[in-house]
């Protein structure tokens, strides 16, 4: 076994891959956790209300992307779709702009980017829906007859009683699929995404530290999860809250 | 102590649109679950202030009966008249602004989970009422002292025991002032010990000025409290007496036989 030289992507120029990569990564789960849940919440309220057509779009939806590779819906959104966007808005994200540029010199408003928050966000809003879904359903009926006995619309109802206890009910299976957008990240890499598993091939091919520059890129990807995991678990809302508290 | 709040809450607050005349009229109601009739035909007249006790067997359609009047269930047929206006056909808008002037206290309390036992009170409030969080708070508080749960305000509901939970929910529901309460079993699901404490508050609210309508098991209550009973079975109302000549002389034979086999279970005729 060779002995193992960290010089080789710990200073210099790969140094500053790992670095860019490792904040691109953050940057593009950051995008597409909010993008899933947005799509996620946008879709079930659908469901709620739209009845059976609003229940088909959303079956739809779900079946889509979620029994497809997110490789290929990957590859789809950023060889197939893209190119049927409009040419001139296509220019306008290929130029060069100073507010497309975030902390850390990741440029967010270019078309891999787009097309991968865009992605890992609809491959798990798909995710997202279905266990959100579960956790609505195990809120009591009982509670939805107290809200609409006093007068509460479909949508506060939603929002104020049954959301809040179906996102703590589900909170530990969402926060699973938030980890999971977080490491599939690595999947842009397959379109060219400047993210971190693509800066570690890269420092591969630039002086073939492979084994150094993958274990630095592995624990990487292990600091983020671990953190992200614990803190969503501490800031998202608790179920059962009122079941272990504070007896006072 | 309770009363003073209880008549002002009935009475006051102008800050909500109000019912002339806190009534409610069933004309030829009909219920159907599918080719199921719950109820066949019911004809009711209740007027403003006045305590109804609906009594009767388990399945004979007296949960249905209330729960049509805020349109928990959806009517099949018929029409009830609240406040002497129809309401069989309202808009959704005008379906909510009835439901918010009429509280529903629940078998199970149904209080929300997730809400201490003062936001359960402020969330009407605050998202149908449009109360700003100060004032929606001073009331609560107000609320749960009347109902003597003011120490209890910031538990959970599955902190408090099923009394209080249910003493929580007729706060919750005397929140926005309304004219016509409505009591579904309130307390089939408590243990005995407790009943009391909720049969307390409903007693004390009664006779305020709220029209009241109590679908119960308990005898006494029904007995000392209402001015009218509504005995129902097989989903027709069979008797409607006052308590007195009701649990004396009731005329309907079912009526006969329902009162024996509660009053005196050990001592019923053999099947």
């Amino acid at each position: 076994m060779p002995a193992l030289d960290w010089q080789g992507v710990l200073t210099g120029q790969p140094l500053q891959w790992i670095v860019s990569g490792f904040l691109t990564t953050l940057w593009v789960t950051l995008a597409g956790v909010v993008l899933a849940t947005l799509l996620a919440l946008l879709f079930l309220l659908l469901r709620l209300s739209a009845g059976r057509f609003g229940h088909a779009v959303v079956s739809g939806w779900v079946s889509l992307f979620r029994n497809t590779p997110l490789l290929v819906q990957l590859l789809f959104w950023y060889f197939a779709a893209w190119n049927g966007l409009p040419l001139g808005f296509r220019d306008v994200v290929n130029a060069d702009h100073a507010w497309s540029i975030l902390p850390g010199d990741v440029w967010w408003f270019t078309p891999e980017f787009l097309c991968s928050a865009w992605g890992l966000g609809v491959f798990t809003s798909a995710f997202l829906i279905e266990e959100i879904e579960s956790g609505l359903r195990s809120v009591p009926n009982g509670q939805r007859d107290a809200a609409l006995a006093q007068g509460f619309s479909a949508w506060r109802l939603f929002r104020y009683i049954l959301l809040p206890q179906g996102l703590a009910n589900a909170w530990q299976p969402v926060v699973g699929q938030y980890l999971n957008l977080m490491k599939l990240s690595s999947l842009a890499s397959g379109i060219g995404f400047a993210e971190l598993t693509y800066q570690v091939r890269q420092i591969e091919s630039y002086n073939a530290h492979a084994l150094e520059a993958f274990t630095v890129g592995t624990a990487l990807y292990l600091l983020t999860g671990v953190l992200m995991g614990m803190l969503l678990t501490r800031l998202g809302p608790r179920a059962g809250r009122t079941q272990h508290d504070c007896r006072i | 102590m309770l009363s003073g709040l209880f008549s002002h809450s009935a009475a006051g607050a102008a800050d909500f649109s109000h019912l002339e005349h806190a009534s409610v009229e069933f004309r030829d109601v009909v219920k159907r679950y599918g080719d199921h009739e719950v109820l066949k035909g019911i004809n009711l007249s209740i007027s403003p202030g006045e305590v109804v006790a609906i009594l009767g067997p388990s399945g004979s359609g007296k949960s249905t009966l209330i729960r049509l009047i805020n349109q928990l269930e959806t009517l099949s047929d018929g029409d009830i008249l609240i406040d002497n206006k129809p309401t069989a056909r309202l808009a959704t808008a005008a379906l909510r602004q009835l439901r918010s002037r009429v509280g529903f206290v629940f078998q199970q309390f149904n209080l929300y989970a997730h809400l201490t036992a003062s936001q359960n009170i402020t969330l009407a409030l605050e998202h149908v009422h449009g109360w700003k969080p100060q004032p929606a708070q001073e009331r609560a508080l107000a609320l749960l002292e009347k109902v003597g749960m003011l120490e209890k305000a910031h538990h959970f509901p599955a902190q408090l025991s099923g009394g209080q939970q249910q003493r929580v929910a007729i706060a919750r529901a005397l929140a926005s002032s309304p004219q016509i309460i409505l009591f579904d079993e309130p307390t089939s699901a408590l243990d005995p010990e407790m009943i009391g404490e909720v049969l307390y508050v409903m007693k004390a609210l009664a006779h305020s000025g709220i029209t009241m309508i109590v679908v119960t098991h308990e005898m006494q209550f029904a007995r000392e409290i209402a001015d009218r009973i509504v005995f129902i079975d097989g989903g027709h109302i069979l008797e409607t007496a006052p308590p007195a000549q009701f649990f004396s002389q009731p005329s309907h034979p079912r009526a006969q036989r329902f009162l024996q086999k509660v009053l005196d279970p050990l001592h019923q005729e053999p099947l």
